[in-house]
């Protein structure tokens, strides 16, 4: 049982804000995905619950001990690094062995748990080699392997694939999941990959300088972003944001003009809407404007077109082919819009 | 490869680079093969006036011994005058200095490497400034205390000022080691149920041999080599190898003595032969950065 309370939590280095006022609750087995650019502080909130960085302020507990003035050790995490951190000197088999070893996991146990581990990421052949003589993807799960023998409370992952290629990132993506899926243990992962977060979270904690800007499911986060940097960070490509003003259910801009939105709202506000929302209209659209690019994805076409200055993406069709400077008519229904106050980039509606 | 490389140099270029090695190893090896030689002669050979021949045949030596070849100058040295004193003392003095500068090298060096604080840099900047000194420079402050306080003359004093003297460079020497390693082995060990200390004693230590193997010896050396202090604070039935050598040297008055010095010179080189032979591979992978790779 190991939930993780986050209370007030900030970090500062003289007068840099590292961490600013963190508050979460994380449930027992709940996976939770740190997310943003770097520099956000996702990386910063990880380390303090591991107790490798100190807390300026604020609580953490972890289960229902206050784990502020805690050595990492009596902490009852385990944490697989970016770079790995594994020890060179040693085997793969003493390396998933180390942590047994120095928390004095009697001898008779080790055997059987470390080739479980290894069994689990699907290390069995390799753990007579030092880390050196293995690929990325191998040390990584040495790394996963060695997290998991303890089977401690919780895990901790700092952005755990950033150093695999883009092949390997998936089928390791996929067994991290299966992984949390078998040993129901609260996991906390950052990434700063918006795939990864979307396709691994229960919750996603999206932060930026330091701030939390939204913490919601994958698909809260997705549908209904709370600000405008949630809206431009999640999604590829990124939401469109198009500055203009609203009157009377009706947003207008040089080159654009949507219908039927909320009457609440007026005057100058940023709207959203995402490339896949918007298709191609046959007679009269809410965008008209020439193409400015048409980029081939494969499974489908994506378009661009200049509108109110903003290069604005649009997904259509794998098979609709036109040219560069041809004039492209674009329906956005009205339910697909987001709008959001053009100075705090908060979400209106 | 190196071969074809050569070929295609003009032979005018091949003889300048073959002769500048051959000079180099000439200028390099000669005067020590020569002392090595010059050691098992009498002085009347070794320090001819008729001719330099004589050195390398020995007519003086087979005139005094019977033989082109002679142990007296080392039988001289050892056994007259009590060199293997100074040897032993020599051992003393650079193991203790070694083991205390390591000791105390490792634990500050990563302490230093591993600390955030603002004054590691300056602690490592003050020592930087000490270890340019001159040697000479502390000894000289050191005499009179250590008169006053009756400890001159002892081993254990020219200990602690040579691990004085030696203290800052192995303190550089081991953080760069330290630097060079990520602190995520340090991190992933604290989580994996180590305190500090063991995630640097478990851990960190193995990985770094190398760098304790090459300034352990630079620390062995300057033990070993110390003129200045040894000589200033030694009494002379302390001394070690290399002041006892420049006592041989400077009492002349009794023939031989000079070559007790030859002999005592060839019998305290040898050692660091062999020394550097044995720990070449861990010399050579220290000094080429301490290529921790995880």
């Amino acid at each position: 049982m190991a939930q993780i309370r986050l209370k007030n939590v900030s970090k500062r280095w003289n007068n840099f804000v590292g961490v600013d006022n963190f508050n979460l609750d994380i449930a027992d087995q709940e996976f939770l995905v740190l997310l943003g650019p770097s520099g956000c502080g996702k990386t910063t909130t990880m380390r303090m619950i591991a107790g490798l960085e100190e807390i300026t302020e604020g609580e953490i507990w972890i289960g229902d001990r206050l784990v502020n003035k805690l050595e990492p050790k009596d902490r009852d995490i385990s944490m697989v690094f970016q770079s790995y951190g594994l020890y060179p000197n040693m085997t793969v088999y003493e390396n998933i062995r180390f942590p047994l070893k120095v928390r004095k996991v009697p001898q008779e146990q080790h055997h059987e748990r470390v080739m479980a581990a290894s069994k689990m990421v699907e290390l069995d052949d390799f753990l007579q080699r030092r880390p050196a003589a293995l690929s990325g993807g191998q040390r990584q799960r040495v790394a996963l392997a060695r997290a998991i023998v303890r089977e401690p409370n919780a895990f901790l992952m700092d952005e755990p694939l950033s150093n695999l290629d883009a092949k390997l990132r998936v089928s390791t993506r996929a067994q991290i999941k299966n992984l949390h899926h078998t040993l129901k243990r609260t996991t906390i992962y950052v990434t700063h990959d918006q795939i990864e977060a979307m396709t691994l979270a229960d919750r996603v904690v999206v932060m930026s300088k330091g701030l939390v800007q939204q913490v919601g499911t994958p698909m809260e986060i997705y549908d209904r972003p709370a600000n405008t940097f949630v809206a431009s960070f999640i999604g590829s490509p990124a939401m469109n944001l198009i500055k203009g003003s609203i009157e009377g259910g009706v947003f207008t801009s040089e080159g654009i003009r949507i219908e039927g939105l909320t009457l609440a709202a007026k005057g100058p506000v940023t709207l959203g809407f995402r490339a896949e929302d918007a298709s191609l209209a046959q007679a009269s659209g809410q965008i008209e404007a020439p193409i400015y690019t048409v980029e081939l994805l494969g499974d489908a076409t994506m378009l661009s077109m200049r509108v109110a200055g903003e290069l604005v993406s649009i997904k259509v069709n794998k098979d609709y082919r036109a040219e560069i400077g041809e004039l492209a008519r674009v329906a956005i229904p009205a339910s697909a819009c987001h709008l959001f106050d053009h100075s705090t980039g908060a979400r209106i509606a | 490869m190196s071969d074809a490389v050569a070929q295609k140099r003009p032979l005018a270029l091949n003889a300048i680079i073959y002769g500048f090695i051959v000079l180099w190893v000439i200028l390099a090896a000669v005067p020590f093969f020569w002392t090595v030689w010059g050691s098992f002669k009498v002085e009347a050979d070794f320090f001819s006036r008729e001719s330099w021949w004589n050195a390398i045949f020995g007519t003086s030596t087979t005139r005094q011994t019977g033989n082109a070849f002679t142990g007296a100058g080392y039988y001289g040295a050892w056994v007259l005058r009590d060199f293997w004193r100074a040897a032993g003392n020599t051992i003393i003095v650079t193991v203790c200095v070694t083991v205390i500068s390591l000791t105390l090298g490792t634990l500050g060096g990563y302490a230093l490497a591993r600390s955030g604080r603002n004054y590691a840099f300056w602690i490592l900047i003050a020592a930087l400034v000490f270890r340019a000194m001159p040697h000479i420079t502390l000894v000289s402050g050191y005499l009179l205390p250590f008169f006053q306080l009756n400890i001159w003359g002892v081993l254990p004093t020219s200990i602690i000022v040579l691990v004085a003297i030696n203290q800052p460079f192995t303190l550089w020497m081991l953080h760069s080691f330290f630097l060079s390693i990520p602190k995520d082995l340090d991190e992933s060990a604290m989580v994996d149920g180590c305190t500090r200390f063991q995630a640097f004693r478990l851990v960190i230590m193995p990985v770094m041999w190398p760098g304790v193997v090459t300034t352990g010896l630079f620390s062995f050396l300057l033990g070993y080599n110390d003129f200045a202090v040894t000589a200033m604070l030694l009494s002379a039935e302390n001394q070690t190898m290399v002041p006892k050598i420049s006592s041989f040297l400077g009492s002349i008055q009794e023939t031989g003595n000079v070559m007790y010095a030859v002999a005592a010179v060839v019998s305290a080189t040898v050692p660091l032969f062999i020394l550097v032979l044995f720990f070449q591979r861990q010399i050579v992978s220290g000094l080429t950065a301490g290529a921790v790779k995880g």
